[in-house]
């Protein structure tokens, strides 16, 4: 039987990382602000709340790449249905292409060090295996959509961060992270929003709405 | 000399950076030197002098946000300020960071011998620059690091300095992501 994309493994957070990502997640559900005030699909939300197991139980480099390797080709197929959608303005449109190629490029390149290691990739999901996907109505939800799994995926590499062992892994991934960083900006910007709210991008802060221009 | 030909001339810009206390490239004698030693006290040195290096690149972008101020308008005016501030950020965190190793944190030059900015462009591709040195800095120095807390820690500095190059970029009307893999070589 096959299980949802992302639910990797089920366990206990083992970082404080992942428990105030979620802790911090909840909270905003609950107060309807998980999209700044946008509506999501009430199925979204365990989407946003899974990404325990992406990291949390991984064991040693190939456990972590196997991990990141699932974020990434999730990103591919969200970014690839976004752009295929017929929903997004040419610019926003633009930009999801260049982001699902930009995000295979990550999977292609984890792939290959995952290979190096002795191990297995997973398969790549299909758009109906990403929870939420199909929730999505129109331009918002889906760059809202996006910005989520781009800050879930900062988490998971920042967390990585001090578990990988190999240097050149270390190394790769604060490259890939500073992409991810890179998308939420001109997601965010897309939307209206403060494009860098905070000093330390961990993909844990609250969206901010643009700062108001000042004469 | 004015902003084109700092940007245009890989010596100068060496003697710059260089003169800002920050070897980029390649890690540090000393470091280089304890290699392969277990004992916790040359790690924590190892460390403070990675962070100090990362610290004077911060102290750097201070300053340049800092004179940039007056050339920039509108909106920029704001994101100078903002990028002004988290710089400060950086430089808080790092110097904290340190603090906790027992090490003495780097300061701020007196002066730095920045090209002549004439206007708003000069300020942004400067700016620029530096953003991406800072960030090849971070990912030379991050491997090197003994902690994971501190990794995590640059991870979330380097993808900050990520975000400015991408918002400047835009204000310069060129592609805000070029690069799958972010690598601190201004193209």
């Amino acid at each position: 039987m096959s299980e949802k994309r992302l639910t990797i493994r089920d366990g206990d957070v083992d970082t404080t990382v992942i428990a105030d990502f979620e802790a911090t997640r909840r909270d905003a559900v609950r107060r309807g602000l998980i999209l700044g005030g946008g509506v999501i699909a009430a199925s979204s939300v365990p989407l946003l709340l899974r990404v325990r197991n992406a990291f949390a139980q991984s064991e040693g480099d190939a456990g972590i790449l196997e991990a990141a390797i699932g974020l990434e080709q999730t990103a591919v197929v969200a970014y690839e249905t976004a752009a295929k959608s017929g929903k997004l303005k040419p610019p926003v449109e633009a930009a999801a292409r260049l982001f699902q190629k930009q995000e295979q490029e990550h999977a292609d390149a984890l792939v290959a060090a995952l290979h190096d290691l002795g191990g297995t990739p997973p398969a790549a999901p299909r758009a109906s295996d990403v929870e939420g996907l199909s929730d999505v109505r129109n331009q918002n939800d889906i760059l809202n959509f996006a910005i989520e799994l781009e800050k879930m995926t900062v988490v998971a590499y920042v967390d990585a961060a001090g578990k990988l062992r190999s240097p050149e892994l270390v190394k790769t991934g604060a490259q890939i992270v500073s992409n991810e960083a890179q998308h939420l900006v001109v997601l965010r910007e897309a939307l209206g929003k403060d494009p860098v709210p905070g000093a330390f991008e961990a993909g844990q802060s609250e969206e901010q709405p643009a700062a108001p221009s000042g004469p | 000399m004015n902003v084109d030909q700092f940007l245009r001339d890989p010596v100068s810009r060496r003697r710059f950076f260089a003169m800002s206390g920050v070897g980029v490239a390649g890690g540090s004698a000393a470091f280089l030197a304890a290699c392969g030693d277990d004992d916790e006290e040359s790690f924590a040195a190892n460390d403070v002098e990675i962070l100090n290096g990362a610290l004077g690149l911060e102290f750097t972008a201070v300053a340049a946000y800092e004179a940039g101020a007056p050339f920039l308008e509108g909106e920029l005016k704001d994101v100078g300020a903002t990028f002004l501030a988290q710089e400060q950020e950086h430089v808080d965190g790092l110097t904290a960071a340190v603090r906790d190793l027992g090490g003495t944190a780097a300061v701020a030059k007196e002066m730095y011998d920045f090209p002549t900015l004439r206007n708003q462009r000069d300020v942004l591709r400067f700016a620029n620059e530096l953003e991406n040195k800072a960030v090849a800095a971070y990912l030379d120095a991050v491997p090197k690091l003994s902690t994971g807390d501190l990794r995590r820690t640059v991870y979330t500095i380097v993808a900050n300095e990520a975000e400015h190059i991408s918002v400047l970029l835009g204000a310069l009307e060129q592609p805000q992501v070029p690069q799958a893999f972010v690598t601190g070589s201004a193209s």
